[in-house]
């Protein structure tokens, strides 16, 4: 039996130091909004027979006078491009002055000479993302309070010794532990590897919102399944409990971890971001059903019996 | 021996009933391959006639393809923000339908396979339009197209115009009086009421090309701007629909001088360069109120009305949000996912086997089953195999867990919803985008989650000592309750984000939605109607094949 009650002070100390190291992250470098949330244009080129170079792209532009141009160089010779600036006609000013500094005439696409491919351009306007973000946010909170309600009655009929509604409070404890790690982690991808948050991150989120639900309601329904047996140690029953269940817990995550990681590693470009934040949020998911949960409900018992003891 | 046999088949016993659901089980396996992947059934079927010279003889089935998102297949997501400050509060609905009509033409131009344009209403009152266009990645054009203001003209015969090419019709223009049509003599007209209906035969059509001969028309000073409103109304001695004009001061002198001079011909409304109708003026209109009366049924009226209107008010539209994915970028981005996804089950499907042993290959058949059932309900299923399908799904969670002895009120509750969104998903394709395959790639870890804790309760109850009968159904309705409460959960979130959310989200909580409720069919139903078939007195002797230890053997 895996003493994870009796250590649960390590355990916890353990999340209380990745959720801070995660706020210090958040707070610092803040998050990597990307061009749906923020709003602004995004041009992917692709110059056949032709060298780029970042700063020559720059040079071609600067005429433009586009507000925060970057100029990114991919693998396979592609050029990203972002600017503030979102109106159509900007768009084909761009292309134009590319074009002309690589002396491209339009519609030129004999072989062998040089010629500019439009892989993809995507332009945000400024008020499209400020609704997505309050839409997101709308939708996480209406997330949140369907699951405590949903717990609540689920763990109604077990009311003691602890009350059902800190069951669902504690769930949701977990649940932001989860989310504020899974940022944390993007703020320093986002700092250090340029990683950015787009709306499929909000998905991502919202997935291991119910993946970590779904974990501790599987470990919370054996203890509550356990309690009707026995009632004399709390604690007890919690260990027993969450060693019933860890088995389950870690082969289930492996199994989704295996399918994640096989697509993060040898998937498509466009959805790693949303694979990666996918994997961190069931890797923490399955440690906050585990070492977080169950431990923060023996520890919130215990309060309130040296309370009473008082 | 007859009666035995119906016997038998009627009541049978608790074997025969497992046999029975085995069987059902086993079709509905066919049936979804069928449908999820009838190309490769088909391509099977022409190969065993060839190889057995025509005398295996399969019936080929309707293959459909999936419906990809525009990220998978390429193209250009617009949205526009329409500008309706200058519309009543009460007529904007009306309005923004006009307007999508007209770029929904505009849109046809360009030959895109299944355009969509859609008006979007957003929780602070703005409206927006959003016009994807598959497969399509330049579009400079579409974009310039797109944003005009929609142009009604009003046009008249040249003077030097054959009359005697009009054909016959009876759409007739005259002023609006006070109730009471004035029914004068009624001539023939031209028109053209629906621009996309295909019906070459009607007399409407035939006319349409030669009327649509811009050449054949001359402009008048009338425009839209001059046209204040047009509605649908009835009239009032034999109730047929009609639509009214009605113009503003300036217009309505043109009006009363255009059609002065045209008593007798038809003047010809033009919306984008169309011909939208074609009404012969009867006599002189002043007062600027017009009824263009016909024999159009109410649908066409209002669509009538709806391109009138489109032309008259103004309604600006706005490029506020464009993405454009090349066709090559999805396609790479699909397959290799695609590939990885596949790499990676087959290692959840190894590991699967080698934990739990034979419960872990039955639970990879069953997840077979449970991958082929959803990838059908993506595609579009006819209106008798999708019922077929949902009341297999829906009648046997029934059957299992009344069997189970967990069947309550709110699980009826929650089959009933399942199964009614279930059936609704099966009748329309579901639009997979990148996010969509992901949903689904998690509902796969999901329904491998069930299956797990089915088996961990089972090896539990084994190792207690109870027979492999009793620890399958031990098992089963002990893991049971966790399997309930995690899914419902996830299936709150799902509808939230389905109902919520936007674009991608969208997509990801539909696929999540439909894979998480066939993930309870397979676990709950199919790996156990496979673990009861197999259950036997040598399996029972043989614990390491349930992934126990051979200490338990009995």
């Amino acid at each position: 039996m895996y003493k994870i009650i009796p250590l649960r002070k390590i355990w916890l100390s353990l999340s209380a130091i990745l959720v801070t190291l995660s706020i210090v992250a958040i707070a610092v470098w803040g998050l990597n909004f990307g061009l749906d949330f923020t709003g602004g244009s995004l041009l992917e080129l692709k110059v056949h027979n032709q060298e780029v170079n970042n700063t020559e792209i720059k040079e071609a532009l600067e005429p433009l006078e586009l507000s925060s141009l970057v100029v990114q160089s991919t693998e396979n010779d592609t050029v990203i491009l972002r600017f503030q600036d979102n109106t159509e006609n900007i768009h084909r000013e761009v292309i134009g002055a590319i074009e002309d500094s690589y002396g491209i005439e339009e519609g030129e696409t004999a072989d062998g000479q040089a010629s500019i491919e439009e892989l993809r351009f995507d332009s945000v306007g400024p008020s499209i993302g400020e609704e997505l973000k309050n839409k997101s946010i709308n939708a996480m909170f209406l997330v949140l309070i369907i699951i405590v309600i949903y717990i609540s009655l689920v763990f109604k009929k077990v009311s003691k010794p602890v009350s059902s509604w800190k069951y669902g409070i504690v769930a949701i404890i977990a649940l932001f532990h989860d989310i504020i790690i899974t940022l944390g982690v993007f703020a320093v991808l986002g700092e250090f590897m340029n990683l950015e948050i787009n709306t499929p991150f909000v998905a991502a989120i919202l997935t291991v919102l119910g993946y970590s639900v779904n974990d501790t309601i599987i470990v919370f329904d054996r203890i509550r399944e356990n309690l009707l047996k026995q009632l004399d140690n709390f604690a007890k029953t919690v260990n027993i409990s969450v060693n019933q269940t860890i088995t389950r817990s870690i082969n289930t995550s492996t199994t989704t971890l295996l399918v994640l990681l096989s697509i993060l590693f040898l998937g498509g470009e466009s959805i790693k971001e949303f694979i990666l934040a996918l994997a961190i949020g069931v890797l923490i998911g399955t440690y906050s059903s585990i070492f977080l949960a169950s431990p923060l409900l023996v520890v919130w018992n215990d309060f309130v019996n040296k309370k009473k003891e008082d | 021996m007859k009666k035995i046999t119906w016997n038998r088949l009627l009541k049978p016993s608790q074997k025969g009933k497992r046999r029975w659901i085995f069987v059902l089980v086993l079709v509905f396996a066919v049936l979804s391959f069928l449908i999820a992947g009838g190309s490769y059934y088909n391509q099977a079927a022409s190969w065993a006639k060839e190889a057995s010279n025509n005398t295996v003889n399969l019936p080929q089935v309707q293959e459909k393809p999936f419906r990809l998102g525009l990220d998978l297949q390429g193209g250009t997501h617009l949205v526009y923000q329409a500008d309706v400050s200058e519309v009543p509060e009460g007529g904007r609905d009306e309005a923004l339908s006009g307007v999508r009509d007209v770029i929904e033409r505009r849109v046809n131009v360009f030959g895109v396979s299944e355009p969509l344009v859609q008006v979007n209403r957003n929780a602070s009152g703005d409206y927006r339009l959003i016009v994807e266009l598959a497969g399509i990645t330049d579009i400079d054009e579409a974009t310039d197209m797109i944003g005009d203001t929609p142009l009604l003209e009003f046009k008249e015969r040249p003077e030097d115009f054959d009359p005697s090419q009009i054909e016959s019709s009876q759409i007739e223009i005259q002023p609006e009086t006070d109730g009471t049509a004035t029914s004068t003599a009624t001539t023939t007209a031209t028109t053209s009421i629906d621009l996309s209906q295909e019906d070459i035969n009607s007399p409407i059509i035939n006319i349409q090309d030669q009327a649509n001969d811009y050449e054949n028309w001359e402009n008048t000073e009338l425009s839209g701007k001059h046209l204040k409103r047009s509605v649908v109304q009835f009239n009032p001695t034999d109730n047929s629909p009609e639509v009214s004009l009605e113009f503003n001061k300036e217009g309505s002198e043109l009006f009363a001088e255009i059609t002065e001079e045209n008593i007798g011909s038809p003047i010809a409304i033009f919306l984008d360069g169309y011909i939208i109708s074609a009404p012969r003026v009867n006599e002189k209109i002043s007062g600027g109120q017009a009824v263009i009366s016909g024999n159009f049924n109410l649908e066409e009226a209002k669509t009538l009305t709806q391109r009138l209107n489109a032309g008259a008010l103004p309604v600006p539209i706005e490029l506020v949000s464009q993405k454009t994915v090349g066709a090559s970028l999805g396609a790479q981005s699909i397959n290799t996912s695609l590939q990885a996804g596949i790499l990676g089950l087959v290692l959840v499907a190894l590991f699967l086997i080698i934990y739990y042993r034979i419960p872990g290959l039955l639970a990879v058949l069953s997840l077979a089953i449970y991958g082929l059932t959803v990838l059908a309900i993506f595609k579009s299923i006819s209106l008798i195999l999708a019922l077929l399908m949902v009341i297999i799904i829906i009648g046997l969670m029934i059957y299992t867990f009344h069997d189970l002895k967990v069947f309550d009120s709110i699980l009826s509750i929650l089959l009933i919803t399942i199964g009614i969104f279930l059936f609704i998903y099966a009748l329309k394709p579901v639009t997979l985008t990148l996010s969509g395959i992901a949903g689904f790639i998690l509902s796969i870890g999901m329904a491998v989650d069930a299956n797990i804790l089915i088996f961990e309760r089972f090896k539990e109850e084994l190792k207690s000592g109870k027979s492999l009968g009793q620890s399958i159904d031990e098992g089963f309705s002990r893991a049971w309750p966790s399997i309930r409460d995690g899914n419902i959960s996830t299936i709150f979130i799902c509808l939230v984000l389905m109902f919520f959310g936007t674009g991608s989200v969208q997509g990801f909580g539909t696929t999540l939605f439909i894979g998480i409720s066939v993930s309870m069919f397979s676990a709950i139903v199919i790996t156990r109607t496979f673990m009861l078939m197999v259950k036997s007195k040598y399996l029972n002797k043989k614990p390491w094949l349930m992934g126990i230890s051979n200490k338990y053997s009995k």
